[in-house]
């Protein structure tokens, strides 16, 4: 099986929401030497991405939109045991990241975690729908030189913009590093809130991540 | 507009927009184009200029009425005008002064599970109805599959479940309730058919979502089996069958994503007499746009449909702006345009 065709395999696995089918396609695209955030960017999350548009088109529901998610969720878990855990080494930063209060949107932000994790960072995911104060606590706790936020709701956006706002009030903005993230940010709204950087996808916000903390 | 504003437009713009709302339909049901002719015919009747349209000799079709019997006293803000009058009353109004070809009998609450506790009062209605009337007198409610979950039934709401990601449970709760659901209506019209009615007719199919639709359909199946003369109208709540089960099938068809000319072959497989399809008409455009939209949906419909199709035309459906009182400039031509283009079987 070609690359091209094993990525349209965990795409269709998705598509068609069934977590066995998800969890094959994964282990097929393991045994044939695929990495991993290869797997997930251009298989599953391609996949999610169909997900989305047949949802929009009336050609799929939510149960089946939760029942994909659930799917990708469990076959990035199959994966994560394969990523580098880099236990033994020194991480290279600390980061905190969640989807920001109000949205429940969390398998982009789960990857996003599990990337940096795997690149060496240590990175405490604060899960999903997190209250906002919940960020600045935990960059205080853990004195985190990051803070990623994802939000998947025009809505949930905002939040992005409040936490920074809260941050410059704890007296912490200038400690910490802020990273958005979420479909419906863009740079332009990144700039717009003064976050120090936007991503796009999980490999770019590790790019990003590497550019300004080392 | 589809939310009622008046506008004017040359007739470049109404033909755009008959276009793309055509296209709209075809693209979503993957259903053919309207003919030119078909959009000049449409163009014509648009731009008719009385302010009243009718349908040309010949092609008369019948009309029928959902609610129709409290709509002369019903005045707690729905489409009701208020004046005191009992149901039967209302009846025998549509039947003599307004021309209706079959009426129904619906109760103030207008879905099946409210009339249980009342339903010696439905049956003694009926029976004076059908005393003093000679049009076909159906029984009409919603099937509303909602009144079944909790706060206001027994099922845990799978609104809540979803929310809490327990799709399972949430699948499962649905298809209790659906099952509750075909009994009720079974039991009902039982009951309601002892009592004269000519048939019954099925409200807003699906408006809870695909399990409602599975639940009238087992309805609409076992009361064909025990009434094999019974007079069974199925329309439905809207133009897309929603998925809130996602995986309940009928005849090893699925319903979710449903479109109306592929409800219609289920609606007849169950054993209705009529299939009522909608198309939902979209506030922020064009009657132009709705009216291309809804007829090149309909027209699939009928072509796809078995049994007679009575297309849903009132306020938000079939065309017509979403309004309390819909323009007759704009209910008259939607009508004609169903009748004359869509080819339906009735109203
Ligand atoms: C899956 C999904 C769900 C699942 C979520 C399951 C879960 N555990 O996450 C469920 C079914 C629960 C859900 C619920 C809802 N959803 Co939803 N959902 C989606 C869907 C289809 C896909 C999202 C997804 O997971 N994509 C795949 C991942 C891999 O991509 P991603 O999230 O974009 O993440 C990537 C990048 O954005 C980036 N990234 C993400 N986070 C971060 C963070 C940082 C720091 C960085 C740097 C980068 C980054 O990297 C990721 C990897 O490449 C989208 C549509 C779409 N096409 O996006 C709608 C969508 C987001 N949902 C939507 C809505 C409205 C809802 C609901 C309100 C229900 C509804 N009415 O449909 C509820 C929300 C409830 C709530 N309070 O949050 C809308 C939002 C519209 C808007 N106004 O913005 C969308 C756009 C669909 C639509 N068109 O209606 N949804």
């Amino acid at each position: 099986m070609s690359k091209e065709e094993t990525f349209k395999l965990l795409s269709d696995a998705v598509v068609s929401c069934k977590k066995d089918a998800v969890l094959a396609a994964v282990e097929k695209a393991k045994s044939e030497g695929i990495e991993p955030a290869e797997i997930i960017e251009k298989g599953l999350a391609s996949g999610m991405n169909s997900v989305g548009i047949m949802f929009e088109r009336g050609k799929l529901f939510l149960p089946h939109v939760m029942m994909a998610a659930g799917a990708m969720e469990a076959g990035v878990k199959l994966l994560e045991a394969d990523m580098p855990k880099d236990a033994a080494k020194k991480k290279l930063a600390v980061i905190v990241n969640g989807t920001v209060e109000g949205d429940v949107h969390d398998i982009g932000k789960s990857i996003v975690s599990t990337m940096l994790q795997s690149s060496g960072f240590e990175v405490h995911d604060l899960g999903r729908d997190v209250p906002l104060q919940d960020f600045i606590d935990k960059v205080k706790e853990t004195g985190a030189s990051m803070v990623g936020m994802s939000a998947l709701m025009t809505t949930t956006l905002p939040g992005q913009r409040e936490v920074i706002e809260m941050l410059k009030e704890q007296g912490l903005r200038d400690k910490v590093k802020v990273m958005v993230g979420g479909a419906p940010a863009t740079q332009t709204w990144a700039d717009k809130i003064g976050a120090d950087c936007y991503a796009e996808n999980a490999s770019e916000a590790v790019a990003r991540a590497k550019e300004l903390l080392l | 507009m589809g939310d009622g504003k008046r506008v004017y437009l040359t007739k470049e713009q109404i033909l755009t927009d008959l276009r793309d709302g055509m296209a709209d339909a075809v693209d979503l049901g993957d259903i053919p184009e309207l003919s030119g002719d078909e959009l000049d015919k449409l163009m014509d009747i648009i731009t008719m200029p009385s302010r009243m349209v009718g349908v040309e000799a010949g092609m008369e079709v019948p009309v029928t009425h959902d609610i129709g019997t409290i709509r002369l006293d019903g005045d707690q803000g729905n489409s009701g005008v208020g004046i005191p009058s009992s149901r039967l009353v209302g009846c025998m109004v549509h039947e003599r002064a307004f021309g209706a070809d079959t009426m129904e009998l619906g109760h103030i609450d207008y879905s099946f599970k409210p009339v249980k506790p009342v339903i010696a009062q439905e049956m003694q209605t009926m029976e004076v109805c059908q005393q003093n009337m000679i049009i076909p007198l159906l029984y009409g409610a919603m099937p509303n599959m909602g009144l079944y979950y909790t706060p206001d039934g027994p099922f845990e709401n799978p609104g809540d479940l979803m929310k809490a990601f327990k799709i399972q449970e949430a699948q499962e709760s649905m298809e209790h309730a659906a099952k509750h659901l075909t009994r009720d209506i079974v039991w009902i019209m039982q009951r309601m058919m002892a009592s004269g009615a000519d048939g019954v007719n099925f409200d807003t199919v699906g408006a809870a979502g695909d399990g409602d639709m599975y639940a009238s359909l087992h309805a609409i199946e076992a009361l064909r089996k025990q009434y094999p003369d019974m007079y069974i109208e199925a329309g439905m709540a809207g133009e897309l069958m929603l998925g809130l089960h996602g995986e309940m099938a009928y005849d090893g068809t699925v319903l979710a994503g449903l479109w109306p000319h592929q409800q219609a072959p289920l609606v007849a497989k169950a054993g209705a007499n009529i299939f009522g399809p909608v198309v939902n008409t979209n506030t922020s455009k064009s009657f132009a746009w709705n009216l291309g939209r809804a007829v090149t949906f309909v027209k699939a419909a009928v072509k796809a449909s078995p049994i007679p199709c009575h297309v849903n035309m009132g306020m938000g459906v079939g065309g017509i702006p979403m309004l309390e009182t819909p323009t007759i400039d704009a209910v008259s031509r939607a009508s004609k345009a169903m009748v004359e283009i869509a080819n339906v079987d009735g109203i």
